[in-house]
């Protein structure tokens, strides 16, 4: 027979087991979500400024992108199958290239949402260091639906990292692996093609 | 004008000559067999927009944004009752009664749909088509196909604008004298309002792409299977590790 002692005892064991399975997801999806609010909503302010100049602007960007992206890691993803047969330095090349390309291709896009402010709205984790953080764009100018907005987030380094952006269900980095395979598959698997490709386009957004 | 219809022709033979091309084992990979054949048809459909279409939506752009904003808003409310029988269709009734009571008030105090009050009090507009119903009820949506003029698309999405076009919407079925041209119109109207939606969106994107054809045949699906899943986020599990 169970004494009202031995039955708190075992309410008190069955709570200590069962709420950190409850709340573990939420509690571990913290630093993914404060990540993204502290610093992305920083990116855009950036952006913003009035008071930079347009050189000053890129650099602040540049350093922005790279200190919160993994961009070695999203480069080899984007070569999909032909990372495996390209040589060291034409991997080496393209991670450069890629650097170059999305500093001032992710520089265009976002400056389209100065103004706008971002409010994170859930996170969901996809494996014990990699979190899905859910956001919307508002653009207070507007009375329409916010744009949703989504950052993939890696925990497993010194610090949290970005590692690919999905606008309205388009996932970035999937939509460049497609273009760069594609590419690579109409050009026998050149991949110093591709460099130069990457590093013209980045000059003209650029100019 | 004989010279356009020669452009054009020459560019459906490229298409067709397309047809007989070998795909690319990435092509296959990427479920498009008729890659070449795809690739072609895209650009003519970039001649036409060019020659054709690029005129007057720079003259439509050029319109006050409150009319540009008034023809959407009607353009929208006319689908309403096509979206509202796919939300049947697909088991959805909370979003059906969305769809109707954003038609009513819509219809009656936005002047028959060129305002928009139902947004501010709650009632977003969603758009469902039978692409996404046949995909809800479980069809696959086949190899990527790039149609004429109405540009990316796949067997199961062309199988499904057909039905709402002569199906299910109720403004087809409803005979009058010069129904040809209302509907034409009307069609020509959709296409100028997306376009116009669309037109720096696009350039940004073919400026920026490297394989251009790639980013929309990629850009379609992604966007295809965020509505069908009506904007709920992919499941984690189906995103690939980096």
């Amino acid at each position: 027979m169970s004494t009202p002692f031995s039955l708190a005892r075992r309410t008190l064991l069955a709570t200590a087991l069962v709420v950190p399975f409850l709340t573990a997801p939420a509690l571990a999806a913290d630093p993914a979500e404060t990540f993204v609010s502290d610093n992305i909503q920083r990116g855009l302010a950036r952006l913003n400024s009035k008071t930079l100049t347009p050189a000053a602007k890129r650099d602040q960007f540049e350093q922005f992108l790279t200190g919160l992206t993994d961009l070695k890691r999203i480069a080899d993803f984007t070569l999909g199958q032909y990372r495996r047969s390209a040589s060291p330095a034409d991997v080496a090349g393209f991670e450069s290239a890629f650097q170059n390309y999305a500093v001032s291709v992710y520089q265009f896009y976002f400056s389209k949402y100065s103004g706008q402010t971002l409010k994170v709205t859930g996170s969901t984790q996809r494996a014990p260091t990699d979190y899905i953080v859910s956001t919307q764009l508002i653009d207070p100018a507007k009375s329409g639906q916010p744009l949703e907005v989504s950052f993939r987030v890696r925990t497993d380094g010194a610090k949290p990292v970005v590692t690919d952006i999905s606008v309205e269900g388009v996932w970035l980095s999937l939509q460049q692996r497609d273009q760069f395979v594609a590419f690579l598959g109409q050009n026998n698997g050149n991949v110093k093609l591709l460099i130069s490709h990457l590093s013209e386009l980045a000059k003209q957004f650029r100019s | 004008m004989r010279g356009f219809r020669a452009l054009l022709l020459g560019l459906y033979g490229l298409a067709l000559a397309g047809c007989a091309s070998t795909a690319s084992p990435e092509a296959l990979a990427a479920n498009d067999p008729y890659e070449p054949a795809n690739r072609n048809i895209m650009v003519l459909n970039q001649e036409v927009d060019r020659l054709v279409f690029i005129h007057t939506l720079e003259r439509y752009r050029a319109l006050p944004e409150f009319m540009r904003t008034g023809v959407h808003n009607l353009l929208r409310n006319l689908a309403l009752p096509t979206i509202f029988v796919n939300d049947l269709l697909q088991a959805k009734p909370g979003r059906a009664g969305r769809t109707v009571a954003r038609f009513v008030i819509n219809s009656s105090i936005g002047v028959g749909g060129l305002f928009d009050p139902a947004t501010p009090i709650g009632m977003l507009y969603h758009g469902e088509d039978f692409g996404q119903t046949l995909s809800v009820w479980g069809a696959g949506e086949g190899p990527f196909v790039m149609l004429p003029l109405l540009g990316p698309s796949n067997p199961r999405d062309t199988a499904g604008l057909m039905v709402d076009t002569f199906g299910i919407d109720p403004t087809n079925h409803i005979h009058f004298k010069q129904h040809f041209w209302w509907a034409a119109g009307r069609q020509y109207l959709n296409v100028l309002d997306l376009r116009s939606q669309t037109f720096d969106t696009l350039q940004g994107i073919e400026r920026s792409s490297v394989d251009y054809y790639a980013a929309l045949r990629n850009l379609y699906r992604q966007a295809r299977d965020n509505e069908i899943r009506d904007g709920v986020a992919n499941p984690a599990a189906e995103l690939p590790d980096f």
